[in-house]
């Protein structure tokens, strides 16, 4: 097959990338912040400090990030047969990159509500504010520029992590990569595949950088 | 005498535990009077900023009872401390003001805490604005504001939810002289026109005899000395004392002659004249300047000088009632 033949195939799975990155990058999200948010208020300088959750958590966190990803999608065959019926395919993919990427998100989400400055927490706590109070109405808010930052970069780790799915039975644009770029040895079809997966990185960073830039109030 | 409004006693903070232990303060008992503004005044690393974190339990006494307008605060529970704490505004040298809300929006933050409707929080934020002179910043965020008027949001701010008393930690300490002393006097208009207790801290004595009734002196965690701004500066009775009011002795020109050597500090209070030309002139003897370091910021004199003054005691004598006429501050230098 040429490269004209191919294209249905390739709108397809390019379609099937996205789904796979921008459900994972969701579900991932809505795990994965209130996973971070949990990480710094118990810190042992958080404001409600909890020594054993912090451990505990962070082992886990560090835990699931030290497996590669491919070793990751393997292992978590039969949770993920058993919560979507197949491990073959896109939905299937979406399983271990969930488990891969919340931990990951988690961490980012930590950092940037870390940056957020201490007398300004200081401050809210002055002026009565409960812990819940704080982290709705001053973390989240105060850190939003630079977790939309961190979105976007975590966008593009997880579409990287789809492709590679495309190795084990996953669908999108890796598998197109893999079935005819290397299989098949088709060198112009692995150009193309290499060439359409950097130019959604380009356009998920940008989009992440100009959303930051308008929502963050600290530039004049 | 006014009611007091805070209570401090018994207070001591310490923080670690073992060897590394740090004593931050050391058994203080103040009796901080409604109305007044009162200065906590001591070099870096004396104790004053947990001192006043301990006002509003920012920082938990390890001993000793902290009690506000009645309420000892220690007993609290986490939620009543909270609610107490809307009674008690806070300023910070760092402004803390909420960069990601505007100035109007920072103002709301304690009102939105309280319960209080998005509708009544406005108005109330711009009556604020209006007061603190910022009518026209609302839509403004911190970061297109300057320092002074950063920190008019965060006294707005403070000032929302009608607390009895303001806590203002090193408030001035980032603005330049000009910008500082347009601080105190809108602290000063506040404290007369709403009758805020202002309890203020700072590391520089022009800002405490700037606005401050009363003064306490604190070094190595420990009270030193208290009074009013008179008893305290004119006529400082400890070491801890003079060290502020007279920083550090500098190498000085030693002339010949048997003359006493005397200290004068400028604190702002005396206008640019040429107040030692004028003792001279006044009293018919020379005097001898052996080190001098003052500026003069918005035509008022700043630093201070050692004179070595004529033997003469009659004319000493007239030379210091000249000084004390001008309400110049002087010690003997030893
Ligand atoms: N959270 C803390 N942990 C340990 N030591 C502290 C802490 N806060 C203050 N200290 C120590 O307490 C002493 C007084 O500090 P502070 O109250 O900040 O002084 P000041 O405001 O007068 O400069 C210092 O020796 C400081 O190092
Ligand atoms: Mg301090």
């Amino acid at each position: 097959m040429n490269i004209v033949e191919m294209i249905p195939i390739i709108v397809k799975e390019l379609w099937a990338t996205i789904y796979m990155t921008l459900a994972s990058t969701l579900a991932s999200y809505i795990l994965g912040i209130p996973l971070g948010l949990i990480l710094v208020v118990t810190d042992s300088d958080g404001i409600h400090p909890n020594p054993a959750v912090n451990r505990v958590l962070g082992g886990i966190v560090n835990a699931l990030r030290s497996v590669p990803f491919i070793i990751l999608t393997v292992a978590v065959i039969p949770v993920t047969r058993f919560i979507v019926g197949t491990s073959i395919g896109s939905t299937a993919t979406i399983v271990p990159l969930v488990i891969a990427a919340t931990p990951y998100i988690a961490r980012m989400v930590e950092s940037s509500v870390k940056e957020v400055d201490r007398g300004v927490i200081e401050a809210s706590l002055s002026m009565g504010a409960s812990p819940l109070q704080v982290v709705l109405k001053v973390l989240l808010p105060e850190a939003k520029p630079s977790m939309i930052i961190g979105a976007a970069i975590a966008t593009t780790t997880i579409l990287g992590y789809s492709a590679m799915a495309g190795f084990v039975g996953g669908g999108g644009l890796g598998a197109i990569a893999i079935n005819y770029g290397y299989y098949r040895n088709q060198t112009g079809i692995m150009i193309v595949m290499i060439i359409l997966l950097v130019l959604i990185v380009q356009i998920i960073q940008e989009i992440g950088n100009i959303i930051a830039r308008k929502t963050d109030k600290r530039i004049r | 005498m006014a009611e007091s409004i805070i209570k401090i006693e018994g207070l001591t903070k310490t923080f670690g535990s073992g060897a590394t232990a740090v004593t931050a303060l050391d058994n203080i008992n103040l009796d901080i009077r409604q109305g007044e503004i009162f200065g906590i005044i001591g070099l870096s690393g004396a104790g004053k900023s947990t001192l006043v974190r301990c006002m509003n339990l920012l920082e938990r006494p390890t001993e000793g009872k902290v009690i506000v307008d009645g309420m000892d605060l220690t007993a609290l529970h986490e939620k009543e401390l909270r609610q107490a704490r809307q009674a008690i505004g806070m300023i910070f040298q760092s402004f803390n003001l909420l960069m990601q809300r505007t100035a109007l929006d920072n103002i709301c933050f304690p009102l939105e805490l309280a319960g209080v409707s998005r509708k009544a929080a406005r108005e109330r934020a711009r009556e604020l604005l209006r007061i603190v002179g910022l009518e026209d910043k609302e839509k403004a965020y911190p970061a297109q504001l300057s320092g002074g008027q950063q920190q008019r949001v965060a006294i707005a701010r403070a000032l929302a939810t009608n607390p009895k008393v303001l806590l203002c930690d090193e408030a001035t300490s980032a603005l330049d002289p000009t910008t500082t002393l347009s601080i105190l006097e809108l602290l000063k208009r506040l404290n007369r026109d709403l009758g805020v207790t202002v309890v203020v801290i700072t590391h520089e004595m022009k800002v405490v005899e700037q606005i401050c009734h009363r003064v306490v002196v604190i070094d190595n965690s420990r009270i030193q000395e208290i009074g009013t701004i008179e008893e305290v500066f004119r006529r400082p009775k400890t070491e801890a004392a003079r060290k502020l009011v007279f920083p550090q002795t500098e190498h000085t020109v030693k002339f010949s002659g048997k003359g006493k050597f005397l200290r004068l500090a400028f604190n702002g209070n005396t206008t640019d004249r040429p107040i030692i030309a004028e003792m001279v002139l006044k009293c018919g003897a020379p005097v001898n300047i052996a080190f001098a370091d003052t500026k003069v910021i918005d035509g008022r004199m700043v630093g201070h000088m050692i004179l070595q003054m004529p033997e003469e005691p009659e004319i000493v004598r007239k030379m210091l009632s000249y000084l004390d006429s001008q309400n110049i501050i002087y010690v003997e230098e030893r």
